[in-house]
């Protein structure tokens, strides 16, 4: 405990170690701020929009409900849905800066509406956001190295290695001591500001509980790798290299790689095909007869099998029964495409059980439900509400039932739940995995070098 | 000059030496020819898969039946990004753009299906092409083995022997700078190779294929020179290293990051679904089409009776319907037109601020000159975008106007009840195949270079200001030896 202290108090009055430590405390503050607003206008973006869109169904009902037909208005309404950002999504922001997080839809086709992208500037997305998981994952190890790779060469260039060695009794329980303090002053400059926007943002417990969890594997590899080089007996400029390099290999250089080997290997062009083949089934109505397209329908509609049969005049019900069909026509392709954005991110997670860059940012963008599967599941939840919104319209359509303005209100509201994010456990077994590697392959050199 | 070339020899020759500095330059020559390979297959693969998609739309459309001009109107088409040239080099904002617009009657539609948004979340960590190589890790690598390049020699004592020997301040760190910037050329040439390439094989223009080479090797010597002074101006190693890796992550990885977050607060954008509700309220605000008192439909109506000097609409020599969608298409579409300017105009905004922040980074003007010189940055895409909707537009009121002449008012008014009615409705398929193809153009060479031109000369002065410092650090030599 002595030793700690001592530490703790030369470290104190070390002044490059002290700004060190305070300016990623800074940055991560920074960043911890900058996440909180940035979901702050999300939140005051989807607040925003509930009294608009009350205004627009109010003025749709204004004329529709004179005619009272619900094929107007189920083909002139439009319903919200909204994806609010998780009570983590502050420290991970992921890819709600690149997808809409507030998407309107109708009961017409859905494979139209569902890929709509939002208004945003392509070029600030481009850089990625200034969030916590980005000090996390991409500052912090640079701290790592500055704070780490002159344990003892620093020591020794400054030829005080000796003499500091004699002193301290046990030289392993002072280098322990050593990395201790200095370890713990780094997870202090991260964790403090997290902790506070965890506060904040009203962050469940077990969340902020894995992110320090996160935090600490993923600085406990850093460090580690740094203390295994450190332990080498070469100069501190050789050791910053080999660290720095290490660092730009595994932030840098590895996802890049990873993420062309993924995208050729699982490439997605079922996303422009299905809006093509999408389009144009749903328009073949128009040129085939109209019983073919309800035979179609029927087939996985049998409920409305027995309403009125068509005339030759216009009907509504044919009108989105050949939507629904120009859907399912596109189903395979809806599948495949929503399988291949799910495979490209398993994928991605395989390589993050040995990339612990990788692994530190997928397992905060997991918590956060903020990443492609929270994607894919807002769309599922869409999708789902699509359905109930096809299912509040048909017995309208198909029984003839005039559709009132009481009516309006009656439609389903959409049901927002922000994703509740997902326990990264095998990310997390990844990282501790690399850590205890690099331990490993540090001691088994060490003790062949009879260092 | 003999001098400085024996300087540079000498330290190149230590360079070679150092397994540590060679392995590391021909690591990333290596990483610069896949970027370089994989990159040109990649846009080579998506400049095929457009074309071929573009290709069907243009026949999906052709291939109608004879139908109602209306009915196609609501089929609508496609417009899809043709692939720039350079994308290989700098692929710029491309995953982060949607590639394929579905155009129709009524509505603007969003283009969807980008490639951020359909990639796992490494796409974050950057995008392997030469720029980000070039932009990002060759700098990293250059400050590796060029830290200890003076201030090692200052170390080890041989400094102060060939000052001594009367070689001067500037002449050796000219002589370095050389070295280092030899390995610079050597770990982009595959980038180069690969501009040459695009130029001669006509994906790109020799204008644009010359000011990215001339940008890259501004951007790289003013890093060179920058190493070089450092190295110079400190007692160790370790402290050249660690104040140039600090300078490299401030300008290349945080004040990049940060740029956005300040341009974001400075200019919100709305959402989408803001905007499609501001249009709806504001159609509704210059005329209801569905209420048939509407003043403003009544005093169009009034007007076209009054062009045609008939008295009634069943008068009329054309079809009144196709008139009133003509008339409806011009409102939606100028509102469109508004809200698309608002939304780029705010975009533009956020665009001066970041740029702005290459005060303090080299990096964004680097970025800002690769990407507008390979048209993969925002203009390009907000050019790509505002052709869309002139075809979009164009397309939409040809069909209209055929609608006016073609269609009779009686079939027009008839077809959703009788069946005859709807087949006399419908119009020759000869029609669509005579419509115009989606032919976006690229802008001049002279806009490309002139938008080029401020970012080139912020690298410029960058590449001064470096030599300037070099040119310090090397009188400071001289006074120490003095």
């Amino acid at each position: 405990m002595n030793a700690l202290f001592r530490e703790a108090r030369f470290l104190l009055g070390l002044k490059s170690a002290v700004a060190a430590i305070l300016c990623l405390f800074l940055l991560s503050a920074v960043a911890v701020g900058a996440g909180l607003v940035e979901v702050a206008r999300q939140q005051a973006t989807i607040a925003r929009i509930a009294p608009q869109q009350a205004a627009d169904v109010a003025a749709i009902a204004d004329w529709a409900s004179r005619e009272k037909d619900p094929g107007n208005a189920a083909y002139y309404t439009f319903h919200a849905t909204w994806d609010p950002p998780s009570d983590l999504a502050f420290a991970a922001i992921g890819t709600r800066d690149v997808s809409p997080y507030v998407l309107r839809v109708r009961a017409l086709g859905l494979e139209a509406q569902l890929y709509e992208g939002e208004i945003g500037n392509p070029e600030a997305a481009l850089p990625g956001r200034f969030d916590f998981a980005f000090v996390l994952v991409y500052l912090a190890p640079l701290f790592v190295i500055l704070l780490f790779h002159d344990l003892r060469s620093g020591e020794r260039e400054a030829g005080r290695l000796g003499a500091l060695e004699a002193s301290a009794g046990s030289p392993r329980g002072l280098w322990r001591a050593r990395i201790a303090v200095r370890a713990a002053g780094l997870f202090l400059a991260l964790a403090v500001p997290f902790l506070i926007g965890a506060a904040v943002a009203g962050t469940a417990l077990w969340k902020t509980g894995s992110v320090l969890l996160i935090v600490l594997a993923y600085l406990a590899f850093w460090i580690t790798l740094s203390v295994v080089v450190a332990r080498a007996k070469r100069g501190s400029l050789a050791n910053a290299m080999t660290l720095a390099a290490a660092w730009m290999t595994l932030t840098l250089i590895v996802p890049a790689i990873g993420h062309v080997v993924i995208n050729s290997a699982i490439p997605l062009r079922q996303g422009m095909e299905l809006g093509q083949r999408q389009r144009t089934a749903v328009h073949r109505a128009w040129d085939i007869p109209k019983s073919q397209t309800m035979d179609a329908f029927f087939r996985t509609h049998p409920e409305w099998k027995d309403t009125a049969p068509l005339t030759e005049a216009f009907h509504w019900k044919w009108y989105f029964a050949f939507h629904q069909v120009g859907d399912e026509s596109a189903a395979d392709l809806a599948r495949a495409y929503r399988a291949g954005v799910l495979k490209r991110a398993a994928w991605s997670e395989r390589l993050g059980l040995v990339t612990p860059g990788v692994a530190a940012q997928l397992a905060l963008h997991r918590l956060a439900g903020a990443d492609p599967s929270a994607q894919i599941a807002y769309q599922d939840r869409i999708r789902a509400f699509h359905g109930a919104l096809r299912g509040f319209y048909y017995p309208y359509l198909f029984r003839d039932r005039p559709f009132g303005r009481d009516d309006f209100a009656r439609a389903p509201v959409y049901q927002a739940a922000p994703d509740p994010g997902g326990w990264p456990g095998g990310l997390l077994l990844g990282l501790v995995g690399m850590t205890a590697l690099v331990a490993a392959v540090g001691a088994w050199w060490s003790r062949r070098e009879g260092l | 000059m003999s001098v400085m070339i024996s300087v540079a020899r000498n330290a190149l020759r230590h360079l070679l030496r150092s397994r540590i500095a060679l392995t590391g330059v021909v690591l990333v020559a290596l990483l610069t020819l896949a970027a370089a390979v994989t990159s040109r297959a990649y846009q080579a693969d998506q400049a095929g898969l457009r074309d071929r998609l573009q290709h069907a739309a243009d026949q999906d459309f052709a291939a109608q039946p004879n139908r109602h001009p209306h009915r196609v109107v609501h089929f609508g088409h496609f417009a899809i990004r043709p692939a720039s040239g350079l994308a290989a080099m700098d692929p710029g904002v491309e995953a982060f753009t949607g590639n394929m617009i579905f155009l129709e009657g009524h509505r603007q539609n969003s283009a969807n299906f980008g490639d951020a948004r359909q990639s796992s979340l490494l796409v974050r960590f950057g995008q392997l092409s030469p720029a980000l190589v070039l932009q990002v890790i060759a700098p990293l690598l250059l400050v590796f083995i060029g830290a200890g390049m003076v201030a090692g020699e200052r170390e080890r004592g041989t400094l102060r022997q060939s000052l001594l020997a009367g070689v001067s301040g500037g002449t050796l760190l000219g002589g370095k700078a050389l070295a280092l910037g030899f390995a610079g050329l050597i770990i982009s040439a595959p980038a180069f190779g690969l501009l040459l390439w695009v130029g001669v094989n006509g994906g790109a223009r020799a204008s644009a294929v010359a000011l990215s080479a001339l940008g890259y090797v501004a951007y790289l010597a003013f890093w060179t020179l920058l190493i070089v002074a450092v190295s110079a101006m400190v007692q160790r190693s370790r402290t050249a290293l660690i104040a140039l890796v600090g300078a490299w992550a401030f300008s290349v990885v945080l004040v990049p990051r940060l740029a956005p977050e300040v341009a974001a607060g400075l200019a919100p954008l709305p959402t989408r679904v803001e905007t499609d509700i501001a249009v709806q309220r504001d159609l509704r605000a210059m005329g209801d089409s569905h209420n048939p008192n509407d003043p403003y439909f009544a005093a169009f109506k009034q007007k076209t009776l009054k062009q045609y000097g008939v008295s009634r609409v069943e008068d009329l020599p054309v079809n009144y319907r196709g008139l009133l969608a003509i008339e409806g298409e011009k409102l939606t579409s100028s509102l469109f037109d508004r809200y698309a300017d608002q939304a780029f105009g705010a975009m533009a905004a956020q665009g001066r601020v970041m740029d702005a922040l290459a005060v303090v980074s080299p990096t964004i003007a680097i970025r800002r000159l690769s990407m507008t010189l390979a048209e993969t940055d925002l203009s390009a895409y907000r050019r790509f975008l505002e052709q869309a909707e002139a075809y979009r537009y164009d397309l939409v009121q040809r069909l209209n106007r055929l609608q006016a002449t073609a269609v009779t008012a009686e079939d027009d008014a008839a077809k959703s009840k009788s069946a005859a009615a709807e087949s006399r409705s419908r119009i020759s398929a000869d029609h669509w195949r005579s419509m115009p193809h989606f032919a976006p153009d690229r802008p001049s060479a002279g806009e490309v270079t002139g938008r080029a031109l401020p970012s080139l000369i912020v690298l410029l002065l960058w590449l001064a200001a470096g030599a300037l410092l070099a040119a310090r650090a090397g009188r400071r030599l001289n006074r120490s030896a003095a």
